[in-house]
């Protein structure tokens, strides 16, 4: 494994190396080949999420799901896209065309610029920015902006419902989310999200404890991970995790595009390429926020085993490849339990969705809060 | 000319084209979408100046929140309302609109004195920039420095800020509130 660690490493080096060497126009064009390879990721990932929460649903609802194309189904979500490019592309004759046509474009970018600053694995990160949490929560703020620009443009009365109710839940849903995760960032002190990575294990340029007490500085593992570096970052956790559902709009908080009582909400008239965007933008946020999620409180692309004597399984298991096999893998898992949720729990009414949010969820990020700064001041 | 000034001068193209955009449409929901463009070239303007926090504020409070606020405000008041704002008379100049005009040309005036008397070039606190050395980095990150001076030199300011949005606040959840017994 190691050997397999080394040649990653130096495959990767080389084509650093390679990049640098390369100046002017090259080394744009680096960036032009990263932003693409992004697109590529979250376009595969959207056909093959779709594809898994088709399997999941029947799974959970006792049916079989996709079986005819292809083996288990696997090329039935390729079909889909297919078909939704060749479909015409339908203007509603009262809609507001440039708005209309603009709105799934911007919904998707919103998105896709999030990505910029995602950390997939130690060094490897597309943006390196100071900032970058505090960047991507400004990026998927303009999301919110494209779906009221959708709801207006259709000029139908269920998109300009569908797209007040996704507004309004998500900037609510977005104060419980902010604290949550300001109370990582005072217990990181940062907001680079590589820094922020990097102190969750082996390679922590500072004292790393376990629960406060225990210094895992060497040992790393899940033992590192911020959830348990300060416990009552489980809760900021869950609270993340539920406002983090709002913001993509998946059940049980899907009043937005409730489906017995709006048609499909705000993108309702969509149809063919711009209804495939707005789909494409859902999978990836869904990505981003469990992504997010994952850097943020479980360990980002730290290995879950710890060194143990010399069984040095942390030592092991870190470096690039791997980086990007445990971030994947976590991030995976977080949105197979989106998925789980989604086909489990019924859908919530309007006033129970605010008094969870202000009555509930804001309450505790807030004291979650106030905890982080005493852990922080007293206990690391 | 150097790729960082063609950059600002697209970026100061697109800023002042959207804002000409936006007040000149008569279509008032087309127009606040423009205004998020020129807020959009403005957060990149702010980037330029190496000011990525500042940018990445003007995104989250601007259009995360002011604009998607004028939305609300413009989808809940009906198309009625709003047709009726975008058929005024079509003429530039008249009688009703000699008041504005007059006080947008003397403060136009104002505008050339002032940016002709500034001699921006030696103003002090530039000269204190350009001699203060180590100059902040791409790299570098502004928010320590903001940080530190909230809590230190401008402690004052800031303290009174969030006294004035408490009692927005307090002043929103009275006007929110359910009148007694009327439930």
């Amino acid at each position: 494994m190691v050997g397999f660690n080394n040649l990653i490493n130096s495959i990767t080096s080389k084509f650093i190396k390679f990049a640098a060497k390369a100046n002017g126009l090259n080394f744009y064009t680096t960036y032009f080949l990263i932003a693409i390879g992004l697109f590529v990721f979250v376009a595969v990932f959207t056909l093959f999420g779709v594809y898994a929460e088709r399997k999941l649903s029947a799974f959970i609802q006792d049916r079989l799901g996709p079986t005819e194309v292809g083996k288990y189904g696997m090329f039935q979500t390729l079909a889909d896209i297919m078909k939704l490019i060749q479909k015409e592309l339908i203007i509603p004759a009262a809609a507001d065309k440039v708005l209309f046509l603009m709105a799934p474009l911007i919904i998707f970018v919103a998105v896709y610029l999030g990505f910029a600053a995602l950390p997939w694995a130690p060094e490897l990160v597309p943006a390196k920015i100071n900032i970058g949490l505090y960047y991507i929560l400004a990026i998927i703020s303009i999301e919110t902006l494209g779906i009221l620009m959708a709801g207006w443009g259709s000029n139908n009365k269920y998109s300009i419902l569908g797209a007040m109710r996704s507004a309004a839940q998500i900037i609510s849903y977005e104060i419980p989310a902010g604290f949550a995760l300001i109370s990582v960032v005072m217990i990181a002190q940062t907001m680079d999200l590589q820094l922020i990575s990097a102190q969750q294990g082996i390679l922590s340029p500072e004292k790393t404890k376990f629960l406060g007490f225990l210094d895992v500085s060497n040992t790393g593992g899940i033992l590192s991970w911020n959830i348990f570096r300060a416990p009552h970052l489980i809760i900021a956790f869950v609270i993340y995790f539920i406002a983090s559902l709002a913001e993509s709009n998946r059940a049980p908080f899907d009043i937005p595009e409730a489906e017995s009582e709006l048609v499909a909400g705000f993108h309702t008239e969509f149809t063919g390429l711009q209804f495939a965007l707005v789909f494409l933008a859902e999978y990836a946020m869904m990505f981003l926020v469990s992504m997010v999620g994952v850097i943020l409180f479980l360990g980002a692309w730290n290995t879950p085993l710890p060194n143990i004597g010399s069984v040095a399984l942390a030592t092991w298991t870190t470096g690039t490849a791997w980086g990007i096999f445990w971030i994947v893998l976590k991030t995976f898992g977080l949105i197979a339990v989106q998925m789980w949720i989604r086909w489990t729990l019924p859908r919530l009414r309007v006033d129970q969705l605010m008094n969870l949010c202000w009555k509930v969820l804001t309450p505790l990020a807030f004291l979650c809060m106030l905890i982080s700064g005493i852990w922080r001041l007293w206990l690391m | 000319m150097s790729l960082v000034q063609v950059m600002f001068y697209v970026l100061a193209a697109v800023v002042v084209g959207s804002a000409f955009f936006v007040a000149s449409t008569k279509n008032l929901v087309r127009s606040i979408f423009m205004f998020f463009i020129t807020l959009l070239g403005l957060a990149g303007l702010y980037v330029l100046c190496l000011a990525d926090f500042v940018a990445v504020t003007q995104i989250v409070i601007y259009v995360g929140g002011v604009l998607v606020l004028i939305l609300f405000a413009f989808m809940l008041s009906g198309k009625e309302n709003l047709e009726l704002l975008q058929k005024q008379d079509n003429k530039f100049i008249s009688l009703g609109k000699l008041p504005a005009l007059l006080l947008a040309g003397l403060f136009f005036i104002v505008m050339v004195n002032v940016l002709g008397k500034a001699d921006v070039d030696n103003l002090q606190w530039v000269q204190m920039t350009k001699n203060f050395m180590p100059f902040p980095k791409a790299n570098d990150s502004t928010v320590e420095n903001i940080g530190v001076n909230l809590m230190t030199f401008y402690l004052l300011p800031f303290e009174s800020i969030s006294i004035l949005l408490m009692m927005a606040l307090i002043g929103a959840a009275h006007l929110a509130r359910k009148e007694r017994g009327t439930i």
